[in-house]
């Protein structure tokens, strides 16, 4: 089995946060990036070749992925390709949707000549075996299996809803409905066939391109054509983080003990681009309680209910709270943060204020700088 | 730095006796040191920093616990093509059998000989894990090159209240060149007018010929002799350049000096000149999830590793890697090494906790600044009466 990791979004809904980075690079839980999720979950699950296809600024996620050696993916067989847009005789291949990302890469998917295809999105936050999924994915002798999650009817009107039968087999597929009549939400997990896929593309861009998007078009065509198209139920903990509310509040989330996303375990550990920091520097007026902190940071002000992550300054009366700040950001003297998200490499002078409610997160920028004079 | 200008040899072999029990199953370069590190790093970061790929690691037993640490040598750029990382195992002399002497006669250097050779390299410096610093090999280079002596070799200036009388100085001419390295207690050795010694570091660069014949000479001779003895020779016997260093340094020889480095460095003037200079401190990567410390936490004054758990209060210690700190504990002025676990409700003043040690609820362990309490590698403690057997 093949994975293509789909970390092309450009994130918009990200806002200033992803200005010049792409929504999977985007830092989440102190030393993590989103996509590391997703690449650990592969690398855990036996999987040894990872295509990452990107599209918008890929600079910070190629630095990020390198040879794929974090994950245990920098194998001799294998190993993890960032697949890139690029200009052709033909023209050049930029994505005009998830579909059409994998057919403007076929020729990668074909030298690795795959049985079976898995399609996955880089800025989800969880934790899967996807080798279940394959299984699951034979014993139905499906065409396309999809992954789904539970969620409430309100929750439901912003995913791609799967009904199916008794059998779980997918017979109808609503994007975004007002009247969910399932709690079925794709999770952008997909297993095809890759035969079938590949005809139904080729055909498609040689002729009318339709099939540009997997929820779209790809999932009712196949539908419309009878393919064996399965929802697959995964029951752990599973986020999108494509919001800053929703960003904010998985690594709210991800700051309890309690969170069943269980990052300690050992047997199913999330890796990262390791970093060689010092270790975190506490002084003697630093306080710092209910949070996350990482190598490298700087502590001299107080730190309550808040993820810090590697090379964060926290100056002397300052207070960070609900917040999550990401990796390099500076916190002057006498700074008050308050849910907020703050970006990488931020500077906030002394005396500032940032304070956002749970319904209106405050966000600085990747490498914004906030009230600091200038000399 | 040219590609193979220099080469460097790491030399373990070094007394460990005095820092027993934490080097009871490692060499003093591998202890571990300052939250994250061992002291092996230090030596070679520098190597890395001066862009030297060629490195001999010199281990005095089996040097398991230095495989482990270093492995392909990549954490610290050295698993390249040319060059690289080469670990020689067995040679503490003072642990090889007399049977196996008798064949070593005339062949102890033979492997460092053809290291050298093979390393094409023009100087070669010779370094320990002992001293603690953060220095530029390229300036010592510069420093040697525009000298005519063949061997340079590195102090510090230290107050002569702070020397132990063991401790190894350098006899500076006026001119400021080494004519010797004797013990600080040698009646050769006066303080200079501002009551100060010049303490080595017992880092020596040398032309790489220069350094295969004083191998090849001390073979010839049949002389089974430390290849530190061999160095501190070849500057008794030559004029020696002395090379002031002048940033963070720490020396370590027994339990209260290890004691003390680890302390000086929650300095934050020497945590910063020591670990956040350009010349980056390199080490084994490792995968730890971030440090969460719980409401009922309060740490300050101390240096934190991740992966850890702490819900008691820690003030002025220095906390490694994945330890567990339950509530109610107390710990101060002490050093935790990776993945220790403190009960509930114990209270830890001035000790040292090797890796994987286990203190249960509610115990004392309380040393002092002089003494501090030692609890060796894996111990699980339970009972108070177990914390006075230690």
């Amino acid at each position: 089995m093949l994975a293509i990791i789909l970390a092309g979004g450009q994130g918009s809904r990200l806002g200033k946060l992803t200005k010049s980075t792409a929504k999977p690079a985007v830092p989440f839980g102190g030393r993590y990036r989103i996509i590391d999720f997703t690449l650990s979950n592969c690398a855990n699950s036996g999987i040894s070749t990872v295509g990452v296809i990107t599209q918008y600024q890929p600079l910070e996620l190629n630095a990020h992925i390198g040879n794929g050696s974090s994950w245990g993916l920098d194998d001799q067989m294998g190993g993890v390709t960032v697949l890139q847009p690029f200009s052709s005789t033909e023209g050049e291949k930029f994505f005009e949707g998830t579909a059409h990302a994998i057919y403007q890469n076929i020729e990668y998917i074909d030298q690795q000549n795959p049985k079976y295809l898995l399609v996955l999105s880089g800025d989800h936050i969880y934790k899967m075996d996807y080798r279940a999924m394959l299984e699951y994915h034979k014993a139905k002798k499906a065409s396309l299996t999809v992954g789904v999650i539970p969620v409430s009817t309100e929750e439901a009107k912003r995913f791609g809803m799967m009904n199916t039968d008794e059998t779980d087999r997918i017979i109808e597929f609503e994007e975004k409905p007002a009247h969910p009549k399932s709690n079925k939400a794709s999770m952008g997990i997909y297993i095809f066939n890759w035969e079938t896929l590949r005809n139904y593309l080729t055909t498609s861009f040689s002729t009318n391109k339709k099939l540009e998007d997997f929820g779209k078009n790809v999932i009712p065509m196949y539908l419309a054509n009878n393919e064996s198209a399965y929802a697959y139920s995964f029951e752990g903990y599973w986020r999108d983080v494509g919001t800053i509310k929703s960003l904010w509040q998985a690594n709210m989330e991800f700051l309890s003990p309690y969170n069943s996303l269980n990052i300690g375990d050992h047997n199913w550990r999330i890796n990262s681009k390791a970093q060689v920091l010092p270790p975190m520097y506490l002084t003697p007026t630093s306080n710092i309680n209910n949070s996350m902190v990482v190598d490298s940071c700087y502590v001299a002000g107080e730190v309550d209910h808040s993820i810090l992550s590697q090379r964060v300054s926290v100056g002397e009366g300052s207070k960070v709270v609900d917040s999550m700040i990401m990796p390099g950001a500076t916190i002057g003297k006498n700074v008050v943060i308050d849910h907020a998200l703050v970006g990488e490499e931020a500077v906030i002078g002394d005396d500032a204020v940032v304070k956002g409610t749970v319904d209106d997160i405050a966000v600085v920028g990747y490498g914004e700088v906030l009230g600091v004079k200038k000399s | 730095m040219r590609h193979n200008t220099v080469s460097a040899i790491i030399n373990l072999v070094e007394p460990w006796e005095k820092l027993e029990p934490l080097t009871l199953d490692r060499p003093v370069g591998t202890l571990p040191f300052g939250g994250r590190y061992r002291l092996i790093d230090f030596p070679l970061s520098s190597i890395t920093n001066a862009g030297i790929q060629n490195v001999m690691i010199v281990s005095p037993r089996s040097g398991r616990s230095v495989a482990d640490h270093l492995r392909s040598g990549n954490d610290w750029n050295l698993d390249t093509i040319r060059g690289g990382l080469f670990n020689f195992p067995y040679n503490d002399l003072s642990l090889i059998a007399p049977q196996k002497k008798e064949t070593l006669i005339h062949h102890y250097y033979d492997n460092t000989i053809l290291f050298l050779k093979r390393s094409s390299s023009e100087y070669t410096v010779v370094m320990g894990t002992r001293n603690i610093c953060n220095i530029d090999l390229k300036a010592l280079l510069r420093y040697h090159q525009e000298r005519d002596n063949p061997v340079t070799t590195v102090y510090k200036s230290i107050d002569a209240s702070e020397t132990e009388p063991d401790a190894s100085v350098l006899q500076l001419t006026s001119n400021g060149m080494a004519t010797a390295i004797l013990p600080a207690d040698s009646e050769n050795v006066t303080p200079n007018e501002n009551h100060k010694y010049a303490k080595s570091l017992k880092i020596f660069l040398m032309s790489t010929i220069d350094l295969i014949d004083i191998l090849k000479e001390a073979n010839e001779r049949g002389d089974l002799i430390s290849l530190e003895d061999l160095m501190l020779q070849a500057v008794m016997q030559h004029n020696a350049n002395a090379f002031e260093y002048t940033g963070f340094y720490a020396n370590i020889h027994n339990i209260e000096s290890y004691y003390n480095a680890n302390m000086s460095i929650l300095k934050e003037d020497n945590f910063r000149s020591l670990l956040y200079t350009q010349r980056r401190i390199f080490t084994k990567v490792k995968n730890e999830i971030p440090t969460f410390f719980a409401r009922s936490s309060h740490v300050k004054g101390s240096l934190c590793g991740t992966g850890g758990y702490i819900e008691g209060k820690i003030d002025h210690s220095v906390i490694f890697r994945n330890v567990f700190v339950n509530r109610n504990s107390e710990i101060k002025d002490s050093v935790i090494m990776q993945g220790t676990r403190i009960g509930a409700g114990s209270k830890i003043e001035y000790a040292i906790l090797d890796k994987n040690v286990v203190i249960g609820p509610n115990l004392q362990l309380k040393g002092t600044p002089e003494k501090p309490i030692v609890i060796g590698k894996g111990q699980r403690i339970f009972q108070q009466k177990e914390v006075a057997n230690v």
